[in-house]
């Protein structure tokens, strides 16, 4: 034990190290400027993970970390972009090392196992005198509470809802599905030989589990229950794969895979996120999205960042006046309109570019009934359990009741 | 005369050697070394995540391994990784092999030709991967439109994402990868056959069957069994190709170890089952190493 404390302590002073250099060269930078101005008592530099990578985000990001810089006194950021995939593994590799970053931007999924592992500082009492959290919508709010704490602060949402192309519709003469008898029929109607009536995801990482998991939500059941209430929503999926109306391939798609097939052609219908809302507008033919359809009730899985700050980070407070500034709707609007996401803000739902764009409105409006996936610190075992009862039953080697009931010890057990 | 003299000089060149490959030495000990025991104390102590971050880590002997053990999905990547190995391995080395006599024969666009299929080797496993991936994709890949074009629609298939082909299919693209690194070796074991002896055979009256399996069958034993072992330890560990094709789906029908040792360690972060895991997977090509660097000893003794 004294062994680890040690080797930790040692990653400490080193990454201490390796911070001051970066903030004396930050600090020389500033002197370089030369403007003359007295300098600012004590500058801090923050660390900031996130992983938007794409390139047309980095001006956006950089646009703010310069507005993080000229409002919040004495703070300077220092961003490392990580791909998508990769983040959670490297922050929590990072824990280990001793060279976590301050603030994250990090999927909302990955709350409880990063919160549960006691990576995320808590922000409750903060939370608490800033006073503003009526202000988000519930389902993204409710991401960011974990065992009783607040620990972060929702950045943006997506949900899932349905994309179809008019044309192709309207050809069949069928109207956009609003509940799954209607799914399965007009994925049916537009089925031909060349196109599948419907294209989604199956694969078997989390994007195929948060695809998965509003069907299972539509049908009155949830992950506590999934013995018996697997059952429906793998059954349904298997019905379209049978008839052809959805393709098996989908076990081996990620959700560009999908936006792919649907803009190629090959799909009448998708079900996807706003994000591929600038790649669609680009599409030669019309289209437009209706809410995912319902079973028994509508609801659909929230997606979407949220902020952190790390438990170990050394500017705790400054960490949270970051935090507090990018909540400031006359820079938050901005932001996420040029990034194409949506607010996690209820009070912003009429303020930015989504009110006139019906598009990110029907999404915004889903936001209301979009679901978290907040089942605990061991959510990456049920995640795992329920994509390979998905893949199970959908290749056709387990009868959905068996695939449920499997996979339900597994989840149980994992929910504790 | 002076008192230096007095370290025999056989000593003095043992110093000098270890001398020299101390910086080999101290690389392998920080890089090879202490990785492996660290991983080695892991896999016998409660590790996981939490007590990483200032939890206890007490000693839990082979309760690790117990539970790697009784994982019937370790079961499970243990039949596909030998299914992978043997499957790849026998093909690579038939199919290596009737190229290298291809090649070994003086043929325009010889060298050419070669060089072109050693671009399947060159090509790094990601991109080799996802060229399968496109490749193989039931709906919009080459194969099934091939299929499709050439009347034999019937035969399509939704390669990747139906149990029953997938680990054949991944199996398919790594004998594509592994195919001319095992012609060049066996090409290069032909060209030490003495021409002499063919032509003695020949003129003995021995036919081309007779030759192949009285004297290039036997002469090439060493240089098979190199191959084969060298085979046995790249195969065994393959990872990017598979990871890049198929994640390990559908369901695990393509979850080699190599696989099941990653998802472990960094999708459920259990550190210490990751660890004897690892160590598990390991004691495989560790065989076929002790066994090739003893057949390397074996032929230096001989020769």
């Amino acid at each position: 034990m004294t062994h680890t404390t040690d080797r930790r302590s040692i990653l400490r002073t080193t990454g201490a190290g390796a911070a001051a250099l970066g903030l004396s060269g930050a600090l020389a930078s500033c002197d370089t400027g030369g403007t003359g101005k007295a300098r600012k008592p004590r500058t801090v530099t923050l660390t900031l993970w996130d992983y938007f990578t794409p390139a047309n985000f980095q001006p956006v990001l950089n646009d703010l970390i310069a507005g993080i810089e000229a409002h919040v006194a004495g703070v300077r950021i220092r961003r490392r972009a990580i791909p998508f995939a990769d983040l959670v593994n490297t922050l929590n590799l990072a824990a280990i090392s001793g060279d976590l970053p301050d603030i994250a931007i990090v999927d909302n999924v990955s709350m409880s196992s990063l919160g549960g592992n006691g990576l995320l500082a808590d922000l409750t009492s903060r939370v608490r005198r800033w006073g503003q959290a009526h202000a988000y919508y519930p389902g993204p709010w409710a991401s960011c509470q974990i065992g009783g704490k607040t620990l972060g602060i929702p950045n943006n949402s997506n949900c899932l809802a349905l994309y179809y192309n008019v044309s192709m519709l309207h050809d069949a003469g069928v109207p956009p599905p609003t509940d799954w008898d209607q799914l399965a029929a007009t994925a049916h109607r537009l089925t031909t030989r060349n196109r599948f009536g419907l294209a989604m995801s199956a694969i078997r990482t989390e994007e195929g589990v948060f695809q998965f998991l509003p069907f299972l939500w539509q049908s009155g059941g949830d992950l506590d229950t999934f013995a018996t209430s697997g059952r429906t929503p793998l059954a349904f999926l298997k019905k379209l794969i049978d008839r052809g109306s959805l393709s098996r391939a989908c076990l081996g798609w990620t959700q560009e895979d999908v936006n792919a097939r649907f803009l190629s052609r090959r799909a009448a219908m998708q079900i996807n996120g706003p994000w591929q809302i600038p790649v669609l507008r680009k599409a030669p033919f019309d289209w437009n999205v209706v809410a995912l359809p319902a079973d028994k009730t509508s609801a659909t899985c929230l997606g979407g960042e949220n902020w952190v700050v790390m438990a170990t980070s050394d500017h705790l407070d400054k960490a949270w006046q970051v935090l507090e500034y990018t909540q400031r709707p006359s820079v938050l609007v901005p932001y996420l309109e040029s990034l194409g996401e949506l607010p996690a803000r209820r009070d912003l739902a009429r303020a930015g570019a989504w009110t006139s764009d019906p598009v990110r409105k029907l999404f915004l409006k889903q936001l209301a009934i979009a679901r978290p996936r907040r089942y605990g610190p061991h959510y990456a075992d049920i995640s795992q359990a329920v994509a390979e009862a998905e893949q199970a039953v959908l290749t056709g080697s387990v009868a959905p009741s068996t695939a449920a009931s499997t996979a339900a010890v597994k989840i149980d057990k994992a929910l504790g | 005369m002076s008192r230096r003299r007095t370290t025999p000089l056989a000593v003095r060149r043992h110093r000098t050697g270890y001398l020299f490959s101390l910086p080999g030495l101290v690389f392998l000990a920080l890089l090879l070394a202490y990785p492996l025991l660290y991983n080695v104390w892991t896999s016998v102590h409660a590790v996981s995540l939490s007590s990483r971050l200032g939890g206890p880590e007490p000693f839990n002997g082979l309760a690790n391994y117990r539970s790697v053990l009784t994982d019937p999905a370790f079961w499970r990547a243990v039949r596909v990784s030998a299914l992978f190995t043997v499957g790849s391995l026998v093909c690579q080395f038939t199919i290596g092999f009737a190229l290298a006599l291809l090649f070994i024969r003086p043929f325009p666009f010889n060298g050419l030709l070669r060089s072109l299929l050693l671009m399947a080797w060159l090509l790094p496993p990601i991109v080799s991967g996802t060229l399968f991936r496109w490749m193989l994709d039931g709906d919009s890949g080459a194969y099934n439109a091939l299929l499709r074009s050439t009347g034999l629609g019937v035969l399509t298939h939704d390669w990747l994402t139906d149990p029953s082909t997938a680990l054949a299919c991944v199996i398919a693209a790594n004998i594509w990868v592994g195919v001319p690194f095992n012609m060049l070796l066996l090409l290069v074991g032909l060209h030490g056959i003495d021409p002499e002896l063919y032509e003695a055979a020949a003129l003995d009256g021995a036919g081309a069957w007779q030759r192949f399996r009285r004297i290039t069958l036997p002469l090439m034993r060493p240089v098979s069994a190199a191959v084969l072992l060298l085979g046995l330890i790249t195969t065994f560990k393959v990872f990017d190709l598979i990871f890049v094709m198929t994640g390990g789906g559908p369901v695990d029908a393509t979850t080699v170890l190599s696989l099941y040792v990653y998802e472990v360690f960094f999708r459920f972060f259990r550190f210490s089952q990751g660890a004897a895991g690892a160590l598990l997977l390991l004691t495989v090509p560790l065989i076929a190493a002790a066994l090739y660097v003893r057949r390397l000893r074996h032929e230096r003794a001989t020769a």
